[in-house]
């Protein structure tokens, strides 16, 4: 039926301005956005299992991201944003994963085979979250990855002591149920070209990583004991001792990676370990947990420092003169160091740059490449000049593992696209494909309180020193349990704890209305359940005017009934209210002298 | 002086012709010129949506307001202020303001300061920004003599009792489970209302419940007082009610 313009305006705004369905700050910060507010109110309820489906809709590696994440949704968290003390997402994550996960638990259901075959390159968390989300359209996927095991960066990058690789495999374990075929150690541009694979297959996803390190030219480079942060991890996981670590190790770099390396060194039996970062010690990239960590196990942190020169003897590095850094960003927050008179030499006999990434070109020049080798390609869609070729990860510009996931979530909707014949950018809703800011408005939970954030139990930093071994020990039952229960469960559900009659009928009023201007029209009972009493009105962020909005909509409905009710019940208001009018029941008496 | 008119409304008739009369001899003692108007003031007709039919019926009341000359009604029904607010011809004030204002029939004043009975106020949710009248029922339980609490959700942030809207012919099952809700609200078995239709709505919930008039003009309740009964779940006592108010209104002024 219709309704007046001024109806249609306001359900028009609910629908669209309501924000029950807006997503939690940190659902919406995380770039897969998976449901924490969810999982973590799951695990208050001790039911990990659930919890874990719950992870597993978006995240096919848990007990990895659970460990690894950089967990930008921690950021986002509100008790981060008001009270600087977030919730341990990612820790909880891995408890649930730990206690929960089994194979049982893996969705392997796919579409029926489409005859369409897909390359990827790269077995890192980009290629195979695209080669996950492309098999489950019914694509044959096959991966080509240079090194002989899986999981990219993750595996050759973050150290044992952080990510236990028989978990990556387990977890990767999952690819190959989805009949995923992996074809390990073999180098695109090497030992098969990337033409051949652009031709042969109906699409590629190029998700080859950055796995060459950026050295900046100092003086004197040359010498012996010097390396670079992506060999030496990588020589270190592989177990390939290339390089050896000797006496006092000097890392220079300030983001996680420079940890790593300086945590790796401590492992190897360095005489000491520091690093020399240029940015100052609050503008350290480095995560707060990481650098605490290596300062546990010894490692001394020396900030604001560039380096000048490389000082050696006999061949061999023995120091490294640094100037002082004054600032590292320029006003538009472009990198351009400034420095100052000061100077600083710092004796080493290994030094090790960790001082960013490159991606090696794998297309032999096929496609056109940006800063540190990074691919240029539309950032919607990761479409490049070549019609069927797509880039994820680290060679688009990720930077955390899960990024590089989102991306190659964000290639393969491309890609799936591509083969069925359907538009690039038709209908496709860009913003759900990557992080977003919550526009969530909504107050705080009545009678809340700052309370302290539960951290996991760790290795003893002597022992965890000793050895590879994994060093975080992640929560127990009850530190788990306690920390959920500190989770605000961010959503805006105001009116639905105070309407009954809404939780009859719909999840939130922007989802009733929503599906009122599909279906053009909505069930009368609705609008005649509303007891008109503006609860809901009192605690929504918006202030919307339910009961007005279902009074107009109640005259309309009465209108196109021909002037009565639609509610058979309402039978009886009729001749109540010609009693309550009639002579027989009225009167009226002027008082007073006329 | 304006001249005044009573309004009783509706519900409070046909639950309580005697609390009509004597409210309504009580005023006239204040107010030698007051008239009076019992009628319905339309609000269920512009509840259900019926805006043309209610329009027609509202315009006679106010028909019946100008021939009384009045320039200020006295209201004692929510829904009557709200709906005869939406009309500048007159002044529209609660009775539950005016009793502050005038003060209590003084016979009536301080006669349950030995009440062991502790009421709950339940706000009318569709006056729950006058302030003005839940200041004037907790000023008429205290001269009384009567204690009372505040439910969590009171006075601005009241709840509903579950009769609002004319759900309760349409959606039976939802109404009854707003009551439930409301009457589980309250820490003390005695409930106070300002309406009628609150009332009933406690009682069909399980509650103990007596209009404000009740504990004015009637006997004193104690803590093991039944509540009068709930006389507007029949149909026919309460029409029977609402005639006997309206002759009783005649007889208060012969």
């Amino acid at each position: 039926m219709a309704y007046e313009k001024s109806i249609m305006d306001k359900v028009r705004e609910i629908a669209q301005d309501c924000q029950g369905g807006h997503m939690s700050f940190c659902n919406a910060r995380c770039p897969m956005h998976t449901d924490a507010t969810r999982y973590i109110e799951q695990i208050r309820e001790n039911k990990l299992t659930d919890a874990v489906k719950t992870i597993r809709e978006k995240l096919f590696l848990p007990g990895t991201l659970g460990r690894v994440c950089a967990h930008p949704c921690e950021l986002e968290c509100r008790r981060n944003t008001e009270y600087g003390q977030p919730i341990s997402i990612a820790a909880l994550k891995r408890y649930a994963a730990d206690k929960a996960d089994s194979e049982e638990l893996w969705d392997i259901t796919k579409k029926s085979s489409t005859g369409k075959k897909v390359a990827v390159i790269g077995a890192g968390p980009a290629g195979a979250q695209a080669a996950i989300d492309i098999s489950r359209e019914g694509h044959a996927v096959t991966i080509y990855e240079k090194l002989t095991v899986v999981g990219g960066m993750m595996r050759v990058g973050i150290p044992e002591y952080r990510l236990p690789r028989n978990l990556i495999d387990f977890e990767y374990s999952y690819l190959t149920k989805l009949g995923i075929e992996f074809k390990l150690g073999v180098e695109v541009g090497k030992d098969i070209s990337f033409d051949e694979l652009s031709n042969n297959y109906d699409a590629v996803v190029l998700a080859n990583g950055a796995h060459k390190s950026f050295v900046p030219p100092v003086k004197g480079i040359e010498a012996d004991g010097i390396t670079n942060a992506v060999d030496f991890l990588r020589g270190v996981s592989l177990g390939e001792n290339a390089f050896e670590v000797k006496g006092k190790v000097l890392v220079i770099g300030g983001g996680d990676v420079t940890m790593d390396c300086a945590r790796t060194s401590v492992r190897l039996g360095a005489q000491s370990v520091t690093v020399a970062s240029l940015e100052c010690e609050v503008e350290l990239p480095a995560s707060g947990h990481e650098q605490h960590e290596a300062r546990q196990e010894g490692v001394f942190i020396n900030c604001g420092w560039g380096a000048e020169e490389i000082l050696s003897e006999g061949g061999s590095v023995k120091a490294v003169v640094f100037k002082q850094c004054l600032s590292v960003f320029d006003a538009e927050g472009r990198f351009a160091p400034t420095y100052g008179e000061e100077k600083l030499t710092i004796q080493c006999d290994t030094l090790i740059f960790a001082t960013g990434q490159m991606v090696v070109d794998a297309a032999n020049g096929a496609l056109d490449q940006g800063a540190g080798g990074r691919y240029i390609v539309d950032r919607n869609t990761l479409s490049t000049k070549i019609d069927n070729v797509f880039v994820a990860g680290d060679s688009a510009g990720g930077t955390i593992v899960v990024e590089a996931m989102a991306l190659g979530r964000k290639a393969a909707i491309s890609v799936n696209r591509l083969l069925s014949g359907v538009d690039l950018t038709k209908d496709r809703d860009f913003k759900s494909e990557y992080d977003f800011k919550s526009e969530l408005d909504i107050p705080l939970p009545k009678d809340v309180k700052d309370t302290p954030r539960n951290y996991t139990k760790m290795l003893d930093p002597i022992e965890r020193t000793k050895s590879f071994v994994e060093c975080d020990l992640g929560f127990d039952e009850s530190i788990a349990r306690a920390e959920s229960e500190r989770c605000l469960k961010c959503e805006c559900k105001e009116c639905m704890k105070e309407c009954i009659m809404f939780n009859d009928f719909t999840l939130y009023p922007g989802a009733l209305f929503k599906k009122f201007l599909e279906d053009g029209d909505m069930e009368p009972i609705i609008a005649y359940s509303c007891n008109m009493c503006d609860q809901c009105t009192l605690v929504c962020p918006k202030e919307f005017k339910f009961a007005e909005l279902f009074g107009a909509m109640r005259k309309d409905m009465v209108k196109a009934n021909h002037g009565q009710s639609p509610m058979p019940g309402h039978k009886a208001i009729n001749m109540h209210q010609k009693l309550g009018f009639s002579k027989l029941f009225t009167v009226r008496i002027r008082g007073g002298s006329k | 002086m304006s001249r005044k008119a009573f309004l009783p409304g509706c519900a409070l008739p046909s639950y309580s012709p005697e609390n009509v009369s004597q409210c309504l001899k009580y005023l006239k003692t204040k107010f030698p010129d007051l008239s009076v108007v019992q009628k319905c003031c339309g609000k269920p007709t512009s509840a259900v949506g019926q805006a043309a039919l209610f329009s027609k019926r509202f315009a006679g009341l106010v028909e019946d307001i100008k021939f009384c000359g009045a320039d200020e009604v006295i209201v004692a029904c929510q829904s009557c202020m709200k709906v005869l607010k939406g009309c500048n011809d007159y002044k529209t004030t609660s009775l539950w303001e005016l009793f502050p204002q005038i003060g209590l029939p003084p016979e009536m004043v301080g006669k349950a300061k030995d009440s062991d009975a502790v009421f709950s106020v339940q706000d009318s949710c569709s006056v729950r920004d006058y302030t003005g009248i839940h200041d004037g029922i907790r000023w008429i339980l205290t001269e009384l003599g009567y204690k009372y609490e505040e439910p969590e959700r009171t006075r601005a942030t009241t709840r509903c009792c579950g009769f609002g809207g004319m759900v309760g012919p349409a959606n039976p099952d939802v109404a009854f489970r707003v009551m439930k809700r409301r009457v589980d609200d309250f820490k003390t078995p005695y409930i106070v209302t300002y309406c009628a239709a609150c009332r009933q709505s406690m009682l069909k919930a399980g509650g103990k419940a007596w209009h404000i008039l009740d504990l004015v003009f009637g006997d004193v309740v104690y803590a093991n007082t039944a509540p009068p009964e709930d006389v507007l779940a029949s149909p026919v006592k309460a029409w029977k009610n609402r005639y006997r108010s309206k002759s009783l209104i005649k007889k208060a002024y012969k």
